[in-house]
This record gives structure tokens, C-alpha cells and sequence, in this order.
């Protein structure tokens, strides 16, 4: 089978932006949670407070971006630079986007929405509404750099980027493109918090830890990948962060069967011990039971890092677990993206460098 | 790469609560875009819509859009209990907004000081839903996959069904995608000018917009081989599938299409289809100002010669946009008039555009030897899906 692997990545968190802050924040174990600003929501979460994009994305551009748009924007770039690619200056057309999203459109939506619900159609922004739409990101980091080949948005809950990457491998595999961008981005929105508080999700005291039964506390921010077959990324002599050993999905129709489907997927993504594991816990029963379950039957294995613990749930929908494993050099990686409904979903990096 | 056929289809519109009432409705030319009565927006200038008007049982936390996709999944099935092994059967859908209804209840209870609506209840209304849902009628226990392209959405799902079964990775496919109404799109397509307060007409120099709907579309994709061992009615065979993105407006089309046109040689060459043997082409067609001229330049394009000969039709002229379903919508389109060999009409197209000047069905349905077609559905975000579709003849 074609090997794809990773040439670049970027990252947007609520621990700083790029690479080396998130290497030191999954290092130093130091959760990033706060209050929320008021026009972010109630409660507690994971801002990208020290996040600006002044220098990054030009100012007429910028006042079109959502919030989890202007994240995207910036991960991609770094991603992009990593790989020493710039589709604008050609090859656009054989680059494709990936994304995925739990609440891409979604602040945009409440943005429409208020005024509108207030003042009838003198209330609608027709500025606000094309962010409206989950893809807008894409279609904004299609404008930004150029890309014109396949994208697709993925929505899969928490483990929406593991659906992302594995379109893109695919599309890399078929030749459909030469590169992909596998992009997650999520943004904090008021209704974001009244929603998951309303359902019981939010961790209520204290700050999320594994196994506690205190629930989740949402995060924001964005995670890209830059993806190419193995040949051609080697014959143009780009750095290779990491191959993509091995991705599955195995879902399951009964909430009981969802800790077998990801041990499956564990089973067929990863046979042999890996050297380090990054996993999906993120406080929540839900989630935590799986990763539990599934660490049990792998006792000898190494334990997971969590990096839902410090950053929230959402921030980047899956794909900041998957950058989360590129960070520090390993012979393997396991990541695991257990999901709350759907599809369980679980990733091999093979040959990581950092 | 394994032979793939549409095995099952069902469908929800406007026009009918089955696949065969809402073809036989299209091909006498019956309009399916009725007064707005889902949603409550008496400010707004436009109120027609394709709206789904017949009510179906409720269930507590089901979403229309998730109501409609099991009726036309059991229409799909029709009857079949598939014993296919649980990880070889996967579900595909496409999603715009799949409905907003708790948290414009929401908003709209704090605008009127009402007591909120159980918020908890919109964390299990996420599209996702629907895909889950429809796994767990055929105990599929393999990919599931949402995709939010916005009006693209569910020809991509399509797409990604085909790429997986000709791969050799599933044995079933469900496929497809649901709309609902909604105060967000409605108020949004608006803000946009992009909706007419009439009936649309697509591909017409009067062209002033569109009008939106509600559909759920629901096809079952299966290998050749296994169709056949079955006894199974096939409807068509899928080719292939192109995507691309314009990387030209967050909006608009590309005014010559060059995204579109892209596409759809993408579709051709993957479905190994010589521009020659389309003969139908069952088009996004708005009914947009910028879009029906843009999307008839890039058929030209893509078929070039080829393209004075094939039909085009849009099925929004007859229930609506139906935004995240549109892609399955005009799949269905599509695969139905390669089955009965007839092009359903593109209803009110009097006087077309010049812009426009390809044989686009005007008013009345046209029968024609059909062999192959094209689908497209575009996007905001200048995305871009076209499908490869073959008329099925026994071999």
C-alpha cells in the first residue's frame, strides 16, 4: 500500500501557539483552564487567549473570519511552512483539505441568529451567514493559499480528525491529490457552554482529570497536518515527520459494544506494543471509560497521556490527539480517539521525529 | 476496483413520500413548492418553499431530518434484512444543518421571555445523529461518515460510499443525506438576496433566485457481484466521483466555472466515461444569478462537442434547494432517468439565458436514449462534487 506521511504541522491551543508550546504543555502536564470571557460563555474552559492573529492573516481577510476560521488560518500556515510548501506557488490544484469540526459554523450561527431573532431580517448579516456553514473554514483556507483540489468537512464528534486524515490517506492513495491538509479547528461560542452545561457534560468542580466522573470542560483551537505520499515527499527531500502506520475505524450499535470496537480498532491499528500513547480521555464517564478499559487489557502497555485534560474537548475535534502523538520522537505511537457515539477510531505513527 | 450498483433507493420531498411518487410527480411536471408554514417569518419577502407537508410519528429527540432518513432508508431497503458481516457494512451522509430546532427555540424563547426549551436535548440532535441512527437499522458497524460540505454534502457521501466499496473495504453502502427547514438558511439565503420570492426558474434570463426545501434522499450502494447473487434490482452503476474547490469567493461560483468544470473531468476520468456517452447531466442549478451561467460554462467545458447533445435538468425548479440533501436529490434524479430512459423537466424555463444555452428540459419531461450522466452539487466555500452515473443494462 502507497505509505502517506507527514511533512508539517501547526498548532493553534490554548497553550500557545506552534509546536514547541504544545510540546511544552503535554510535557509539563499543566492544564490550561479558566474562566470563560463573557463572550465566550459560562463557566470554565480552554481559551487561546494569547492567541493574535495580527501579522498572520491580512486585516480585510480577518473581519470575514469566525473564530474557529481564524485558528485554521494560522495552524495551516505554521503547517505549511513546516513542509516547506507553498501551494500558491503552485501544485494548488493537487492539494486537498481535510477538516474537521464539532462546532465549525456553529459561533457563526449563533452570531446570525441573536440579532436576527431580535430585529427580523434587519438583523441578518449577510457577512455572518457564509460562516454559518461548517465548511467555511475550508473554503477560506482554500482562498488563503491557493488549494483547489478535493475537501470534504468531517463531522464525527470527538474523533471528527481521525475522519479527516483518513479521507485525505485515501485521496493521497487513489492520486486524487499530491497533498492534503488534515485541518481540525473548534472555537468556544456562549452556546456552546449553556448546551454541554444543560446536558450534564461540564466538569462542575474542579478541573477535568480521568476517571474522576466530573465531565469535560470545553476548549478551542486547531491542529494541521501537511500529508504526502512518502515518494514524492522524499524526492522533493522534505523533512518526514512521521508515516502513517496504520488507521481504523470500528464502530458500534450498542453502547456496551463501543469499549470491544476500540479495543478493535486498538487490535488492528496497533498489534505490537507501541513506545508511547496519546489517548481521548477528556473527564468524561463517557470517554474515560473507554480509554480505561481499554488500558486494562493492555496493562504492559505505557500509559496514555490525555491532552483533553489540558486543553478541553473539541479544540480541533480530534486532530490535536493526533498532532499531540508527532510531538516527541518515537519508534511508534498509539493514538486513540474513542468517540461517544459513533465510530472508535485508532491511529499508528510510525517513525515519529520530532 | 469492484464494480458498484445502486441496489436501494427512498426518498422523502415535497413531492412525495416515496421514490417512485416523487418521480412520477416530476415527470408530469408537478410543482412541489407550496406556502411556508414550518417556520413563522412573516417579515421575510420570500414564503414559498419545498416543503415536506405530511407529518410521520414522533419520536422524543428524533429530528425531522432523522424521521425522513428512516422512512427513505426503509423504502431503500425495501424489505432486505442485510446478513452482511457488521464491520463490512458502512453509512455515508451528507449534512447542511440537518435543522436547528432546539437552539432557535432557544433563542427564540429569550427573545419572547418563554422558559428556555431543554437545551441538554441539543447535544443529541447533531447531525451525526442521523448516521448513527441509520447504522444501527442494518447493524452496520463499520465507517461512519459525516460530511458538512454544505450543499455538497451528500454527493460527496455518495462518493466516499463508492470509494469504499470498489475498494473492496465494505459489502454495503448506505448513502445519502436529509434537510429540514430552518430559521438560520432561510435568514441567511435572504441576507444573501439569493432567494426568490417566486417560483424559481433555473437557467431562465429572468433567473432571480432560489427557493429552499426539504428532502430526505437515501440510497444502499453494494458490488456488482454480490447484487447479482442476491437477485438484486439495480437501478444504475456508480462510475466515480470528482471534488474540487474553487478557491475563488466564499460564495459565489467561479464565473467560468473553472472548479466545477474541473470536477466533472475528474468524475469522467475516474469513471473511465469519454465526455461523448453523458447524455444527461442533472445539474446543481440554483436558479442563482451566478450560478446557472458559471455551471453551464463549465459543462461545455468539461464535455466540450459532447455537450451539445446532452440534457441538463435541475430538480430545484420542482421541490426546492434542499441544501445538504441537494447532492442525493439529484442522484436520485439522475439514476431514475437512466433506469426509465427519460429527462424530468426543468419546470417555468420560458425564455432561456443565453448564458445558459444547452438543452435544459424545459417544462416538459423528454424521453431519450440515456447511457451515462453526470451530478453536481456545488458549495459555499466554492466546493464542488460531481458523480459519475451509468445506465444499468443487464451487464
Amino acid at each position: 500500500m502507497t505509505e502517506i506521511v507527514v511533512t508539517g504541522l501547526g498548532l493553534v491551543l490554548p497553550c500557545g501557539d506552534g509546536v514547541e508550546a504544545a510540546r511544552t504543555s503535554l510535557a509539563s502536564g499543566v492544564a490550561r483552564f479558566t474562566e470563560l470571557p463573557a463572550d465566550l460563555g459560562e463557566g470554565r474552559g480552554a481559551v487561546c487567549s494569547g492567541f493574535n492573529p495580527a501579522g498572520h492573516i491580512p486585516p480585510m481577510q480577518l473581519r470575514r473570519l469566525d473564530r474557529c476560521s481564524r485558528f485554521a488560518w494560522v495552524a495551516a500556515a505554521q503547517a505549511f511552512d513546516d513542509a516547506g510548501l507553498d501551494p500558491k506557488a503552485g501544485g494548488g490544484e493537487r492539494t486537498a483539505i481535510a477538516a474537521a469540526t464539532m462546532t465549525g459554523g456553529s459561533d457563526a450561527t449563533e452570531a446570525f441568529l441573536r440579532p436576527y431573532f431580535e430585529r427580523g431580517p434587519a438583523g441578518a448579516s449577510p457577512l455572518i451567514f457564509p460562516n454559518c456553514v461548517a465548511n467555511a473554514a475550508a473554503g477560506h483556507l482554500a482562498l488563503a493559499f491557493g488549494l483547489k483540489g478535493p475537501s470534504t468537512t468531517q463531522l464525527e464528534r470527538e474523533a471528527s480528525g481521525f475522519a479527516a486524515l483518513d479521507q485525505a490517506a485515501r485521496w493521497l492513495r487513489t492520486g486524487f491529490c499530491d497533498v492534503a491538509l488534515v485541518v481540525g479547528l473548534d472555537g468556544l461560542f456562549p452556546m456552546l457552554s449553556t448546551v454541554c452545561g444543560a446536558a450534564g457534560l461540564l466538569a462542575r468542580h474542579g478541573d477535568p482529570e480521568a476517571d474522576s466522573g466530573r465531565g469535560f470542560l470545553c476548549g478551542e483551537g486547531a491542529a494541521a497536518l501537511v500529508l504526502e505520499r512518502r515518494d514524492d515527499a522524499t524526492a522533493r527531500g522534505a523533512r518526514l515527520r512521521a508515516r502513517l502506520g496504520a488507521l481504523a475505524q470500528r464502530a458500534a450499535t450498542r453502547p456496551s459494544d463501543r469499549a470491544s470496537a476500540l479495543a478493535d480498532a486498538v487490535a488492528e491499528a496497533c498489534p505490537r506494543q507501541p513506545q508511547r500513547r496519546i489517548g481521548g480521555a477528556n473527564g468524561h464517564p463517557r470517554l474515560d471509560q473507554l480509554e480505561t478499559a481499554l488500558h486494562a487489557s493492555r496493562s504492559d502497555w505505557p500509559a496514555p497521556l490525555h491532552p483533553k485534560l489540558l486543553w478541553g474537548e473539541l479544540s480541533g475535534s480530534g486532530a490535536q490527539l493526533l498532532a499531540a502523538g508527532l510531538l516527541e520522537s518515537a519508534d511508534s505511537v498509539l493514538v486513540t480517539g474513542p468517540s461517544s457515539f459513533g465510530g472508535q477510531w485508532a491511529l499508528r505513527w510510525d517513525g515519529v521525529k520530532a | 476496483m469492484r464494480r458498484v450498483v445502486i441496489t436501494g433507493l427512498g426518498a422523502v420531498t415535497s413531492l412525495g413520500r416515496s421514490r417512485e411518487t416523487t418521480w412520477y410527480a416530476m415527470l408530469e411536471g408537478r410543482d412541489g413548492l407550496g406556502p411556508l408554514t414550518r417556520l413563522h417569518l412573516p417579515a421575510e419577502p420570500a414564503q414559498l418553499a419545498g416543503q415536506i407537508a405530511w407529518s410521520e410519528p414522533r419520536v422524543k429527540r428524533q429530528t425531522l431530518c432523522e424521521t425522513w432518513s428512516r422512512v427513505a432508508l426503509a423504502e431503500a431497503l425495501d424489505g432486505w434484512r442485510p446478513a452482511l458481516e457488521g464491520p463490512r457494512m458502512g453509512v455515508f451522509q451528507g449534512a447542511g444543518t440537518s435543522g436547528l430546532p432546539i437552539p432557535e427555540a432557544y433563542l427564540a424563547a429569550l427573545r419572547d421571555g418563554l422558559p428556555a426549551p431543554r437545551m441538554a436535548e441539543a447535544a443529541y440532535q447533531s447531525p451525526c445523529t442521523v448516521t448513527d441512527a441509520l447504522a444501527a437499522v442494518v447493524g452496520a458497524e463499520g465507517p461512519r461518515s459525516t460530511i458538512m460540505n454544505a450543499c455538497s454534502s451528500s454527493l460527496l457521501a455518495l462518493g466516499q460510499a463508492w470509494e469504499r466499496i470498489a475498494g473492496g473495504e465494505l459489502d454495503l453502502a448506505i448513502a445519502g443525506g436529509a434537510e429540514s427547514l430552518c430559521t438560520m438558511t432561510w435568514g441567511g439565503f435572504s441576507s444573501l438576496k439569493a432567494m426568490d420570492p417566486l417560483p424559481s426558474r433555473p437557467f431562465s434570463r429572468d433567473r432571480a433566485g432560489l427557493n429552499l426545501g426539504e428532502a430526505a434522499v437515501q440510497f444502499l450502494l453494494e458490488p456488482l457481484e454480490q447484487a447479482q447473487a442476491r437477485g438484486a434490482v439495480i437501478f444504475a452503476e456508480v462510475l466515480g466521483y470528482g471534488a474540487s474547490l474553487d478557491a475563488h469567493h466564499p460564495t459565489a461560483p467561479h464565473p467560468e466555472g473553472d472548479g466545477a468544470r474541473r470536477a466533472m473531468a475528474q468524475a469522467l476520468e475516474m469513471g473511465r466515461l469519454d465526455a461523448s456517452e453523458v447524455d444527461l447531466v442533472s445539474a446543481h442549478g440554483t436558479a442563482t444569478p451566478a450560478n446557472d451561467g458559471a455551471e453551464c460554462k463549465a459543462i461545455r467545458a468539461a464535455l466540450g462537442a459532447a455537450a451539445e447533445a446532452v440534457s441538463v435538468t435541475s430538480s430545484k425548479s420542482q421541490f426546492g434547494h434542499t441544501l445538504g440533501a441537494a447532492g442525493a436529490a439529484g442522484a436520485m434524479v439522475a439514476a431514475l432517468a437512466l433506469r426509465d430512459q427519460v429527462v424530468s423537466p426543468t419546470l417555468r424555463l420560458e425564455e432561456p439565458d443565453p448564458d445558459c444555452d444547452l438543452d435544459c428540459t424545459p417544462k416538459l419531461a423528454k424521453e431519450r436514449a440515456l447511457r451515462a450522466a453526470l451530478v453536481n452539487a456545488f458549495a459555499f466555500g466554492g466546493n464542488n462534487v460531481s458523480l459519475a452515473l451509468k445506465r444499468w443494462e443487464g451487464r
